[in-house]
């Protein structure tokens, strides 16, 4: 795609000139800059995706975001009024872009090797801003072509020629506005924190974005009822602040020939805004913004590093507090504590294992509501039903993935100091992590939803609340020692999955099953009392599990 | 005339001057060893010279001309080789160096030619088309070189240019310094160390805290810092001695 852009780009090349721009020197910059594209490995995309050296990444994120317009266009296509299809359509434009720009288009902005490789080159500082506002248009193209495509293609199917023509333009100028949303966004978060801070907000920006992937897969087919969008629409006064109004009621007007008051004065803002905002932004926020960026990146490195370095303070942390408490050794402890500290600092830890959190939420959505009654009734017949196990159980399948995530570490080779330790029972630092990553982890998670139970279903559940902690913790211990052995943060990234996994998987499922399905046949069969004789038992085979992890030898710990 | 000329040279961060006044004049031809700690200011000379930082006080003149008013005309003639080997780590080095080529406006298939004899010389011929997150620090070093010089430009500027190279690229890049002053080009480099390199400068430029404290010959340097206050920071950027007693205290720390 990025081809037939630069073709065009191609088109203004006399224009370019006439303006003073080294137009071959600005396409080498802009062509390079494409090349790069391509082969960054996109945060969204990272742990779907084992790596591939030829891979075209960005292709396959272009194809996903086409995916979710999918779905749009089918509202366009199911919702009798343009008006609110058109809303839809257009927020959702806004927001993805939006998002992609906050998340994966940062690092292109923040490229600190940009200003070292390309500013010492003879370039002026006209052509070199031009090539960033011409890859920058290319790359917008992509996107915006990806995620609008269907969404126009339905508008020229089914209102007719005139609204998907004009719909294009409401599209370019709605990603215009993303632009806007994003430079202030960025040009806020500059004037008020430092560069490493920009780094931490933007990974929390794509946490959120891949929730919103995800939830919005699982939970929005399952959440459309056409029937009930369809009557009671209405646009309230304040609506017409928001710009996808705008663009809306400029593709309504054309479409329908409406031309009332209200109409043109929306056209008028539809047109007028983003380019005002844009002009605006080209003329003073651009320039001051890449003098801060280039403050940012040139600044004495020496000195910043020494006034703005993260200050741990040696207040006694949680960590420790907590690695007292549960731990034996201090081989252990110190697993322990590492492993909480480092889970929390890590970027790739968190950007792999935060949006799975999320999935807690979706598989319990799914499987509580999936009755196909409506939520609201769902909602009120909760207490009266079992539903609580799924609140107790399902959280334990996304944490159970920090076990196999902690291994990985950008830093992996820093284990050699594992290694180099007189360290005789090195299965303590694995045990010391995985009491870590439960502690941290699952307990938060576990309280929360206990406490929500507790309220649903009152005191009564309880007994089946610490049942089911036990449960939990056998389950979590199970999948441990079942696991492959790595230390904490010992392996390298990206390393392939060793086969013999899928042997495991099953054998784990098995386990989970059992043991809920033991807890489902209690309450079923009303031998509650037995959840009490029970539980001391399950804490017995937790403590052999514990002890076989403390026991493991060198040999047994995957490098 | 000379090549380089800074008068009254200032730069300011944040309230602080990190250079505070420099005067220096370089004539054609000389290799120029610019030596400090860290924070002194190396980088930062360094960076306005070279037209990369434009808001600074003082006077700059390279090649004759103002780096405030002609810095693209200066860039073409002159090669920047940055430290912590700042390239595009996604690109191969053929094409890193394609890049930067069409920079500096030669010809592809000249740049081609080029790039892959020098790459040869620095046994990075069979690696020419693999992408750079790979290399290590000293291989990435080597294709920085190449691309800083690939123009053939008449100053060359290096920022820290052996650190992260092994040893043998160390004695080839000190051996192609001299045969490019050899060749009758300026070569002005930055280290804060006072290390091989200092034998082949003509002229040694000791700066600390934005100042300079001594100019001159490695020979004439070091007869004169033993008579007076240049003594130790000499001594600190040779590493010459002085640190006999903090390692004798180190070692008796650890006998506790």
């Amino acid at each position: 795609m990025d081809k037939i852009l630069l073709k065009l780009v191609g088109l203004f090349k006399g224009l370019f000139n006439s303006q003073g721009i080294d137009y071959a020197r600005m396409m080498t910059i802009v062509e390079t800059k494409l090349t790069m594209d391509k082969r960054r490995v996109y945060m969204n995309w990272k742990q779907r995706q084992q790596k591939k050296e030829n891979a075209n990444h960005l292709n396959s994120v272009l194809f996903f975001y086409a995916l979710m317009g999918l779905f749009v266009a089918a509202f366009l296509l199911a919702i009798p009024s343009l008006m609110l299809g058109m809303i839809i359509v257009h927020t959702y434009v806004l927001f993805m872009m939006s998002m992609t720009l906050i998340t994966d288009f940062s690092t292109v902005l923040l490229d600190t090797a940009d200003n070292q490789v390309i500013l010492p080159k003879p370039i002026s500082s006209k052509t070199l801003f031009m090539a960033r506002l011409v890859h920058i248009l290319i790359y917008l193209l992509q996107f915006t072509i990806a995620i609008a495509v269907l969404p126009i293609a339905v508008a020229f199917f089914r209102y007719g020629f005139l609204a998907g023509f004009v719909m294009v333009f409401t599209v370019l100028l709605t990603v215009l506005m993303a632009v806007f949303i994003t430079y202030l966004l960025y040009l806020l978060i500059i004037r008020f924190s430092s560069e490493s801070k920009v780094k931490d907000i933007v990974t929390y920006f794509q946490i959120f974005m891949t929730v919103v992937f995800t939830v919005g897969f699982q939970v929005l087919p399952r959440m459309i009822n056409f029937s009930q969008l369809t009557r009671t629409f209405e646009l309230q006064w304040y609506s017409y602040l928001l710009p996808p109004v705008w663009m809306a009621s400029t593709v309504e007007a054309i479409a329908k020939l409406q031309f009332d008051a209200l109409h043109l004065g929306m056209i008028a803002l539809a047109f007028i805004v983003p380019i005002f905002t844009f002009w605006f932004m080209n003329k003073y926020l651009a320039p001051s913004f890449a003098r801060k960026l280039a403050a940012m990146n040139n600044g004495d490195t020496e000195k910043r590093d020494t006034n703005k370095i993260i200050v741990q303070q040696q207040k006694k942390p949680l960590s420790s507090l907590f690695s007292s408490m549960v731990c034996s050794s201090p081989v252990e402890k110190s697993g322990f504590q590492i492993t909480w500290k480092m889970t929390g600092r890590d970027k790739s830890f968190k950007l792999q294992f935060y949006p799975g959190l999320a999935y807690i939420l979706v598989f319990i959505f799914i499987f509580v509501f999936k009755s196909g009654k409506d939520v609201a009734t769902v909602w009120h017949s909760l207490s009266s039903s079992a539903s609580f196990l799924w609140f107790f159980y399902v959280p334990m399948m996304t944490v159970s993935s920090s076990i196999m995530i902690v291994a990985f570490n950008e830093n992996y080779l820093a284990s050699w100091v594992y290694h180099s330790m007189p360290i005789s029972k090195p299965g303590e630092l694995v045990s010391g992590m995985v009491k870590s990553l439960f502690v941290k982890f699952f307990m938060p998670v576990f309280i929360l939803v206990g406490a929500f139970c507790i309220y649903i279903w009152g005191i009564e559940v309880l007994d089946d609340a610490l049942f089911a902690l036990t449960n939990n913790l056998f389950c979590f211990l199970i999948f441990a020692n079942l696991s492959d052995h790595y230390l904490p943060f010992s392996r390298q990234p990206n390393t392939q999955q060793q086969s013999g996994k899928f042997l495991k998987a099953i054998l784990q499922l098995l386990i989970v099953a059992i043991t809920v399905g033991l807890h489902y046949l209690l309450i079923f069969t009303k031998l509650s009392w037995l959840l009490w004789a029970l539980a001391p038992l399950l804490g017995i085979a937790c403590w052999f599990l514990i002890k076989r992890l403390q026991d493991l030898q060198w040999k047994q710990i995957s490098i | 005339m000379s090549i380089i000329a800074l008068t009254q040279l200032k730069k300011n961060y944040n309230g602080t001057y990190v250079l505070k006044g420099i005067n220096l004049n370089f004539s054609a031809g000389e290799i120029i060893g610019y030596i400090g700690p860290n924070g002194a200011g190396k980088s930062t000379t360094i960076k306005i010279l070279t037209g990369i930082i434009s808001d600074f006080e003082g006077e700059a003149m390279v090649l004759g001309m103002d780096v405030r008013k002609n810095p693209i005309d200066i860039k073409q003639r002159i090669g920047y080789i940055p430290e912590q080997a700042a390239l595009y780590e996604v690109l191969s080095p053929i094409e890193y160096l394609n890049f930067v080529g069409k920079l500096y406006q030669l010809d592809e298939s000249l740049i081609y030619k080029k790039s892959m004899d020098l790459l040869k010389l620095f046994e990075l011929d069979d690696k020419a088309d693999m992408r750079m997150n790979g290399f290590s620090k000293g291989m990435k070093q080597k294709v920085l070189l190449i691309s800083g010089l690939i123009h053939n430009p008449e100053i060359i500027f290096l920022d820290e240019p052996l650190s992260g190279l092994d040893a043998n690229a160390v004695i080839l890049v000190k051996e192609i310094l001299a045969q490019l002053k050899h060749a009758g080009k300026t070569i002005f480099y930055s280290s804060h160390i006072m290390d091989v390199v200092e034998k082949i400068s003509d002229r040694i430029i000791i700066i600390n805290k934005g100042e300079v404290i001594a100019d001159g010959t490695f020979e004439s340097l070091k007869s004169e810092a033993h008579k007076g206050s240049l003594e130790n920071i000499f001594t600190a950027l040779t590493g010459d001695s002085g640190y006999q007693s903090t390692a004798h205290d180190f070692v008796d720390i650890l006998k506790n």
